[in-house]
């Protein structure tokens, strides 16, 4: 009958000794090994005073984790829980993401495990899962551990934006969806982002941050158009066919000032000198005549101008569709989001 | 004053061409004919000058000064002649797309003093221009010379003034203008009270030149 309880015992300490076994690579530090060695071998007393000893050298991380954790099952073993809780408060400060196997470790120390959880602000278990869709008809999920009610800030942090995914006042499990989308709806531009997740408790903040890989696929847009099928743009001036006009006109301003002198010359005067009237209006006569001859410089054409300024808007309009199209397009796009381990 | 506040507003068109303003100047040789008081008092005469130009938008300003020496003309009664020297002004306004309203001052002296009447007057009239072809405009102008004034007294409550213009742009910056410009002022003297008579003042001229355009 001892024997049987003897070896109940055993069982169930060697069940105390496994996560500190399993826990990783063999320990860097000799203190630290003669520590795991005496946890093994149930020396308790021994396994306190070397652990200490241990946490009093230089560590590495890693090790001051296991330093503290083997204080914790320790503890946890000689029902010292407070002391086993802070020491497993050490160990999840130093690693976050630790976690352990209820099915593998002691009831107390488990409990001591998860009460020093909740009494630390941590973001854990941060999570984005590998995901492909349709700009605007799916979402990125993301997932996260918050250990105390706090105000989160989730971000995504890249080269080219930083888009806001969510806010809130969360505890526990927090599950997200995030479109991968800017503010106007054009999905996030292709590239590494870091999710950040930023927790904040009174003083106390915590941040988690996985990188992400986001890319597109190939969009096929419309090119602008500069014309329309079957129109083209019409000269805006046109030659006038050669008139008289020229010639008529100087005649009829030379016979203005004929007239006029004629008109206004006085008998007591008798009559004036036309040599001056013969010298200008011959030079506007024969300028006339000139011009009559020479080809008409171009004018204005209208109905040309009035066309292309119809056919221009079309055009414009026709490119302000494609535009909008293009929009659309794009944000249609095949978006593809994987993490990116650290 | 007057003249300082024309030859002002005509320098800063002048100097400094903007978009839609185009200044003109260049000499010009002249050929006139003067009659006064009756057919036998005739003048013929030649003489050279200068005349600018400007536009800028619906505003345009001209301006000419030539300095004439008068012979008496053949037949004439006058045994010498004179020199005169001429001022014109014009400042016309767009009114329409081949018509402006304008005004001016026309200004002569005559040297000897007394031997011609030297004239000032103010011009109010109006200008039809048309393009007849590329770079060649006519212009035909008719002012009325309000309030003139003579060295030797008098008035002359008609008084008109018409004008032939051609600017042709001959090649690049280079123009050719020619004017063509009658005078007719019906002046009354009274001379010691002894009631009035006709003392009519006819004038033509004509100026030829090239000129610059810029």
């Amino acid at each position: 009958m001892a024997s049987l309880r003897y070896l109940r015992a055993v069982v169930c300490l060697a069940g105390l000794a496994v996560p500190a076994v399993g826990a990783g690579q063999a320990a860097q530090n000799a203190t630290l090994r003669r520590a795991q060695q005496a946890y093994d071998n149930l020396e308790y007393r021994q396994v306190l005073t070397l652990a200490r000893a241990a946490l009093r050298e230089r560590l590495t991380g890693a090790d001051r984790a296991r330093a503290y954790e083997l204080l914790g099952f320790t503890y946890g073993a000689m029902d010292s829980i407070l002391k086993a809780v802070d020491a497993f408060k050490q160990v999840v400060l130093l690693d976050p993401e630790r976690q352990l196997d209820p099915n593998r470790v002691s009831p107390k120390a488990y409990s001591a495990f998860d009460v020093a959880l909740r009494q630390v602000l941590l973001v854990r278990q941060l999570r984005v899962d590998s995901v492909s869709f349709v700009g605007g008809q799916g979402a990125v999920p993301i997932r996260f551990t918050v250990t105390q009610p706090a105000r989160v800030v989730a971000r995504a942090i890249g080269s080219g934006a930083t888009v806001l995914i969510d806010s809130g006042a969360w505890n526990g499990q927090v599950n997200l969806r995030w479109p991968a989308r800017l503010p106007g709806g054009d999905p996030v531009p292709a590239g590494t982002y870091t999710v950040v997740v930023d927790a904040r408790l009174g003083q106390n903040t915590f941040s988690a941050s996985q990188p992400i890989r986001v890319s597109h696929g190939r969009v096929d847009t419309l090119p602008s158009i500069t014309s329309l099928p079957g129109y083209q743009i019409l000269p805006e001036t046109e030659i006038p066919p050669q008139s008289w006009r020229p010639v008529g006109l100087a005649f009829l301003y030379t016979g203005g000032a004929l007239v006029g002198t004629l008109g206004l010359e006085g008998s007591s005067l008798g009559s004036s000198s036309k040599r001056e009237l013969g010298l200008v209006g011959g030079a506007a006569l024969v300028t006339g005549f000139v011009m009559m001859l020479r080809k008409p410089a171009p004018r204005p054409a209208e109905a040309n101008i009035l066309y292309n300024r119809l056919l221009r808007d079309q055009i414009a309009r026709r490119n302000q569709d494609i535009a909008k199209e293009n929009v659309a397009r794009r944000q249609q796009v095949q978006v593809t989001v994987a993490p990116v381990s650290k | 004053m007057k003249r300082p506040a024309l030859a002002a507003l005509l320098l800063a068109l002048a100097l400094r061409p903007a978009a839609g303003q185009l200044v003109i100047v260049g000499p010009q040789f002249v050929l006139a004919d003067y009659r006064e008081v009756a057919s036998e008092l005739r003048y013929r005469g030649s003489g050279v000058g200068g005349a600018l130009s400007a536009r800028r938008d619906r505003l345009s300003v001209e301006a000419a000064v030539v300095r004439l020496i008068f012979d008496p003309a053949a037949g004439s009664a006058a045994d010498s002649g004179f020199t005169a020297t001429q001022l014109d002004a014009w400042v016309a306004y767009d009114v329409a797309a081949y018509a402006s309203v304008e005004v001016g001052v026309l200004h002569r002296s005559a040297d000897p003093e007394f031997d011609a009447q030297s004239v000032g007057a103010v011009r109010v009239g109006g200008r039809s221009f048309y393009e007849i072809g590329p770079g060649a405009t006519v212009v035909f102008r008719a002012d009325y010379l309000a309030a003139p004034k003579f060295s030797g007294g008098g008035r002359a409550a008609v008084s008109l003034d018409l004008g032939l213009g051609l600017d042709v742009r001959l090649a690049g910056r280079l123009h050719g203008t020619a004017t063509y410009a009658f005078s007719r002022m019906n002046r009354k003297t009274n001379p010691g009270g002894t009631g009035e008579i006709d003392a009519p003042i006819q004038e033509t001229v004509a100026r030829v030149g090239l000129a610059l355009a810029f």
